[in-house]
């Protein structure tokens, strides 16, 4: 039986703890009173899951069985989510190869021949074919890709998207012409926490500029509280808004996925256990690490993270209507993380590790460590924000300025140019999004490289903008001073001297909580 | 910089008779001055028309380009220390018209000499110690000649007073009498051999094994640039061999006949053309020593361009100067300019009677004697009180000097000068990087200083050990003869100097300030320099390109490197690495041919793609090397082709690399000249190229051909390269900007003040040769 997640209370009893930053952790004493949150432990993973997947195909939430929405001579659609998810990359097989190789199996036995697949990553990176073949497993690749019958969705190909209409809002609903025009969209999600899925797949991951521009910008993140939580989240909504109106238009089979908190392979498993519980072995296995890491060459150590693949385990999928199933998810996806907290502190400390969604098998850049700390893990909550409005951040990572340039070629120019100039993110959505978005440049890029498309950046800046704008202070500890300054940021060299600085808005005794993840987790902050 | 300035009102004392002043003995007379536009003219017609009011002058200028020899002197009078006599001449029309008859003319063809001349006041000379040996007899020597023809001509009662120096007595040692130089050598023969060894030695510097020799070296240098820029530099190389040929032999002649240098020797043999001119006309002969600024007139330090001391006094104030090849004890014989200039006036004054000419020294070491170790504790002294604060690193470290002897101070720059060719060969060598930038911008100065020590040790050497004493019997009896007012006024008495306050408070001050002034010019410029390139701003321009090269400027990667990348996706494990170790194997080669030669070493290169399909090379580009390629390209250098077309530029990418590999970049830029790849009719490359490789000066011609075909106008343009190849493109444009450059390129574009930008590459990226990289 796995134990709930619970809250500890630093007492002098309490040994270092464990924090991520970057490619490396560090163990940090807090000081005296200092509450950290633990995850959920891992639940238990179905044990059968094909004979799981089988049963959500054929018993869907609201919806035909599969089968049966099946018939020679359709044209099916499968979209799946693409390689940011989940994280850190899933041990082969990935579900969604288990799933997609299902539901081919039921289109095969149908007699549908006109079947495409599109990886719906919206305006994350074109990925690679080895990518893709992870994603949906050597045979389905071997099938459709060398056909051109799996490829990366292209939000930028006027000729492949199809203007659906507007929501009641006025919201541009534009998304992948063939999925728009299939019989059938069956979506494959990935639902690592619980900003994603629902309305979030079709109409967001096979969408456009066009549209995304509607619920991604800073007005709406700022008054996302939080997009962990999508009823009252406003990107959400609008995602939602926009998902109704594909409904009236297309048929689609939603399938959702729940995964356990299954992300450190051995030897690393230590880091998702309670330190104080840390057995001669798992103690072994972190000063070897720490020993690894710290004589490693840059190289090296990033290769050792980014290598790492997880043991996720299946805890629940559902499928059918988009809706239903996504509250049975959520529901799993709460089981999983959701901590209970109660009150508000002056200071929430978050260590960022080496991944988060958009760089996977590359460079954690400045403004994505940001988004991670201050956009995801900042959002990590339900009810209320973990730190109370007016306090003050510490964050650790090393916010090396390092970007890839293959991956990331408009945030070095985001960095350099548009940083250089304001942080604050709508005076940089009024003056510089448009350029960036339309710049043919990265357009290109985008479409024939591997780049994330030119606004991409300042997405991850809106991401960070709730956060901005609930705290006064944002410290980073061990972080390279020059890139903190660029960022509009403090730096410090310890968690003693963050304090310190931050003693100025939250007093000389604030109250501390401690954000122990990864494993994911949801504060629900009463 | 104002100082005080003395005035003189030209009025005597009431116990002296006005005829026995200077001023009125010279009340009426009419003096041709050589050289006023020199140190030493430029004083004396400044105290002839301050301080002899009743003297006409005549000046002997010679046009120089545009400006004829009356604007010259037009400049000259507006100078600072002229104002005065502006002011009381009521303008410098009237000065001009008043007090200054200008004849245009030079030495080597003078002019016809107004009639009415008393005297004839030849400054003119060369004052550099080592000068060519064919420029040293003109000027010394031939230009004295053609001077006193002219002088004859006007009359034999004419006055000519020469300006020689106190060296003429050559290596001797112990007292110098005022008198003749005591030599017996052939006038004539050493004219004729001096005159002719421009066309002996310009005859010798064509000789083929020489410019066999320097061919084979520039071309090693500068070969990669190509061979006009080889050729120009072996032309350079002559030029610089020719002169320092003609130095060498006048100074090797010089020492053969017991003379310091060809400068002393020369005026030694100038004052035997002035002696005969003498036998039959009234002549002096002036010998100052080493001049420098002035004690009192026009006001105390005045000084122009830079004499003998300045620069050892300013390399040791910047504490370059280690240590010094004299003796402790040697007397350096220094005399103020202002105590020339009255020594002159004073003689002017005097009648002389033809055949019986007179000489005499103006000089310190007789009457007030300076020994070396006065004079640099004199100006240590000044240093300590007064440092040098150059750049923003405080006060200079002084050095301190033991007096070694010579033996000693030579054997340091020598030691010095092999470690720094050593150094030198290594940084050429070594790979690109900051540090080796750093090491040879460091290597540069350290460069500049050692050949400043060597030539002024070599030059100084002599003099610095002269164990001379100039006896200025003659000169102090002139002195004695002027009446007291006169003499305070014309003061030429070495015994007023006070050595100490001498160099603290007049000398060093005056030629430390224009290098004071200098650096604080220099540390604004710093603090506002970029050395970025030009900002693109404001509205599109038509006409204007920017030029850039690909491998090393754009992306850190090169042909070798591409290369692998192509074709090893063809092949398997095995044959991958039988590809890897035989390529390996050839690096060396290659690199060297490199060095040699770009294209020769690209056409090497691209024999390896015999046999290949076109159509898979294609292919290859696009799924692979357009992530290498992306992933290795500079994200500055990608903003700044940006910029040049968000300014309205045509950008355009030069490169040797072939087609294929300018794939990815082919929505930055307008136009690409790539190397094109020959393919046979089924389409499988030959390993040969459809054309020559684009390289050195062949990058330049096609841009100038492409521009012009364009209408693009060059001068406005920009152009970005890495290497030393590159610098005949770089020279074409307006605009050219070295990016992360060789050590080559690099001291070229300093000594050029180009832009040097460092467009690093991102380092992060993978270096595997799957690029696709291991996932899954």
């Amino acid at each position: 039986m796995s134990r709930p997640g619970f809250v500890l209370e630093v007492d002098d009893r309490t040994p270092p703890l464990v924090v991520h930053e970057g490619e490396g952790f560090r163990l940090e004493t807090f000081p005296l009173g200092t509450r950290v949150i633990y995850p959920p432990e891992s639940l238990p993973a179905v044990p059968d899951v094909d004979q799981a997947i089988q049963h959500a195909l054929r018993n869907p939430e609201g919806s035909d069985p599969l089968p049966e929405l099946l018939f020679p001579g359709m044209r099916l659609t499968v979209a799946f989510d693409d390689l940011s998810l989940p994280l850190p990359p899933m041990r082969s097989p990935d579900i969604r190869q288990r799933i997609i190789e299902a539901v081919l199996t039921m289109a095969a036995a149908a007699g549908v021949d006109d079947v495409e697949l599109v990886a719906a990553n919206a305006l994350h990176r074109r990925m690679t074919a080895a990518e893709l073949k992870h994603i949906v497993g050597e045979r389905v690749f071997r099938s459709f890709f060398p056909q051109g019958a799996l490829y990366n969705h292209d939000a930028e190909d006027r000729s492949n998207l199809t203007h659906v209409g507007l929501t009641d809002q006025g919201e541009d609903v534009e998304i992948n012409r063939r999925a728009a025009e299939s019989d059938l969209l069956v979506y494959v999600n990935v639902n690592l926490v619980a900003m994603d899925g629902g309305h979030k797949s079709v109409p967001v991951g096979l969408a456009s500029y066009k549209s995304l521009r509607h619920h991604h910008n800073s007005k709406t993140m700022v008054r996302s509280h939080s997009f962990m939580d999508h009823t009252k989240s406003h990107l959400h909504h609008s995602a939602w808004r926009m998902g109704q109106l594909l409904k009236e238009h297309l048929n689609i089979f939603q399938i959702e996925t729940t995964l356990n908190n299954e992300v450190f392979p051995a030897p690393y498993d230590f880091l998702m256990k309670r330190e104080w519980e840390w057995s001669i072995k798992d103690q072994g296995s972190m000063l070897a690490a720490r020993r690894a890491l710290s004589l490693a060459p840059a190289r090296l150590r990033h290769k050792m993270f980014h290598d790492l693949r997880a043991p996720y385990g299946l805890t629940g999928v559902h499928a059918g209507d988009t809706e239903q199933v996504h509250e049975k998810t959520i529901a799993a996806v709460h089981r999983q993380q959701l901590v209970e907290v109660h009150g508000q502190a002056d200071v929430l400390v978050m260590g960022v590790p080496y991944l988060c969604p958009y760089n996977v098998s590359s460079t954690m850049n400045p403004i994505l460590a940001t988004c991670m700390g201050l956009g995801y893990y900042f959002n990590s909550y339900r009810g209320q924000p973990v730190v109370r409005r007016g306090g003050a951040v510490i964050l650790y990572h090393p916010l090396k300025p390092d970007f890839n340039q293959l991956h990331h070629p408009s945030y070095v120019d985001f960095y350099e140019e548009v940083l250089a100039e304001s942080t604050d993110p709508a005076v940089i959505e009024a003056k510089h999004e448009q350029n960036y978005a339309a710049d043919p440049w990265y357009v290109h890029l985008y479409r024939t490289s591997h780049a994330y498309h030119g606004v991409h950046p300042f997405y991850m800046w809106y991401w960070a903008a709730h956060a901005m704008d609930h705290v006064n202070e944002v410290i980073w500890v061990g972080a390279d001073r020059r890139a903190v300054q660029r960022l509009g940021f403090r730096a410090a060299s310890s968690l003693a001297d963050a304090l310190e600085m931050a003693s100025d808005t939250v007093g000389r005794s604030p109250s501390i909580t401690y954000l122990h993840n990864p494993p994911h987790l949801l504060a629900d902050v009463r | 910089m104002k100082r005080p300035r003395k005035r003189h009102d030209g009025t005597a004392g009431p116990a002296e008779r006005p005829a026995d002043r200077l001023a009125d003995r010279l009340a009426g007379r009419k003096v041709l001055v050589t050289g006023a536009t020199g140190f030493v003219g430029e004083a004396l017609l400044h105290r002839l028309l301050t301080q002899v009011p009743g003297v006409t002058i005549a000046v002997l200028v010679r046009p120089k380009g545009t400006d004829s020899g009356v604007s010259r002197i037009r400049a000259l009078v507006q100078k600072p220390i002229f104002a005065a006599a502006v002011e009381a001449a009521g303008g410098v029309d009237q000065l001009l018209d008043g007090r200054i008859e200008v004849v245009e003319g030079s030495l080597s063809d003078p002019p016809t000499l107004p009639t009415d001349l008393d005297a004839v006041v030849h400054c003119a000379g060369d004052v550099s110690f080592d000068p060519p040996v064919d420029q040293a007899f003109a000027t010394n020597v031939v230009g004295v000649r053609n001077l006193l023809r002219q002088v004859a001509e006007v009359g034999p009662q004419v006055h000519y007073v020469h300006i020689s120096t106190a060296y003429v007595a050559g290596r001797r040692k112990g007292p110098v009498p005022e008198g003749p130089v005591d030599q017996s050598v052939d006038l004539a023969a050493e004219l004729s051999w001096g005159t002719a060894q421009r066309d002996v030695v310009e005859q010798r510097s064509r000789d083929a094994g020489r410019l066999a020799r320097l061919r084979r070296k520039a071309e090693k240098a500068h070969g990669r640039a190509g061979m006009l820029a080889a050729a120009q530099a072996v032309e350079e190389d002559r030029r610089a061999w020719v002169n320092e040929e003609l130095v060498r032999a006048g100074t090797e002649r010089a020492r053969a006949l017991g003379w310091t240098d060809c400068y002393t020797f020369t005026k030694a043999l100038g004052e035997r053309v002035v002696e005969s001119h003498a036998e039959h006309s009234p002549v002096s002969i002036i010998r100052p020593s080493i001049i420098e600024s002035a004690l009192q007139t026009p006001h105390p330090g005045w000084i122009e361009g830079f004499k003998m001391a300045e620069p050892l006094i300013l390399a040791y104030g910047r504490g370059e100067l280690p240590e010094f090849p004299a003796a402790p004890d040697t007397i350096v014989d220094i005399v103020p300019v202002d105590h020339v200039v009255a020594a002159v006036v004073a003689v002017l004054a005097e009648p002389r009677e033809p055949g019986r000419p007179e000489w005499f020294h103006v000089s310190s070491g007789a009457r007030r004697p300076l020994t070396f170790r006065q004079l640099y504790g004199g100006v240590r002294d000044y240093f300590d009180r007064h440092p040098f604060e150059l750049g923003d690193r405080g006060a200079t470290r002084l050095p301190e000097w033991h007096f070694p002897g010579v033996q000693a101070v030579e054997r340091l720059l020598v030691t010095s000068e092999r470690a720094h060719k050593v150094a030198d060969y290594l940084v050429d060598h070594a790979p690109r990087a900051d540090r080796t930038r750093d090491l040879a911008r460091k290597l540069d100065r350290q460069r500049g200083r050692l050949e400043f020590l060597r030539r002024y040790l070599d030059l100084y050497r002599e003099y610095a050990q002269a164990e001379l004493t100039f006896s200025d019997t003659n000169t102090l009896a002139l002195y004695r003869r002027l009446t007291p007012q006169d003499q305070q006024d014309f003061c030429f008495d070495a015994a007023v100097i006070d050595w100490d306050h001498y160099l603290g408070e007049v000398h060093c001050p005056a030629v430390t300030e224009p290098l004071r002034q200098y650096d604080v010019v220099r540390r604004q410029r710093r603090a506002s320099a970029t050395n970025a390139p030009v900002p693109l701003t404001g509205e599109a321009v038509d006409g204007v390109a920017a030029f850039f090269d690909m491998d090393g400027t754009l992306l850190s990667s090169n042909v070798i490197e591409t290369y692998l990348w192509m074709r090893l996706q063809e092949m398997g494990p095995s044959e991958r690495f039988a590809e890897l170790t035989r390529i390996a194997a050839r690096v060396p080669g290659l690199v060297r041919a490199e060095r040699r030669d770009r294209s020769a070493f690209l056409r090497s290169i691209y024999r390896e793609y015999a046999g290949a399909r076109m159509a898979d090379l294609d292919e290859i580009a696009d799924d692979i090397l357009t992530s290498h390629v992306l992933s290795r390209v500079s994200p500055a250098a990608v903003r700044r082709v940006r910029e040049h077309r968000a300014a309205g530029h045509r950008t355009v990418l030069i490169t040797g690399a072939i087609r294929p590999l300018t794939r990815a970049l082919r929505p930055l830029f307008d136009h690409i000249e790539a190397a094109d790849l020959a393919v046979d009719d089924r389409g499988v490359c030959t390993g040969f190229l459809e054309a020559s490789p684009l390289v050195g000066e062949s990058r330049a011609a096609w841009l100038r051909h492409w521009a012009a075909e364009q209408g693009i106008d060059v001068a406005r343009s920009f152009a970005y390269a890495d290497s030393q190849s590159d610098l005949p493109l770089l020279e074409v444009v307006g605009h050219p900007v070295a990016v992360r450059p060789d050590t080559t390129l690099f001291r070229h574009a300093r000594k050029r003040r180009w832009p040097i930008v460092d467009w690093s590459s991102p380092t992060v990226a993978s270096r595997s040769l799957a690029p696709a990289g291991e996932y899954g």
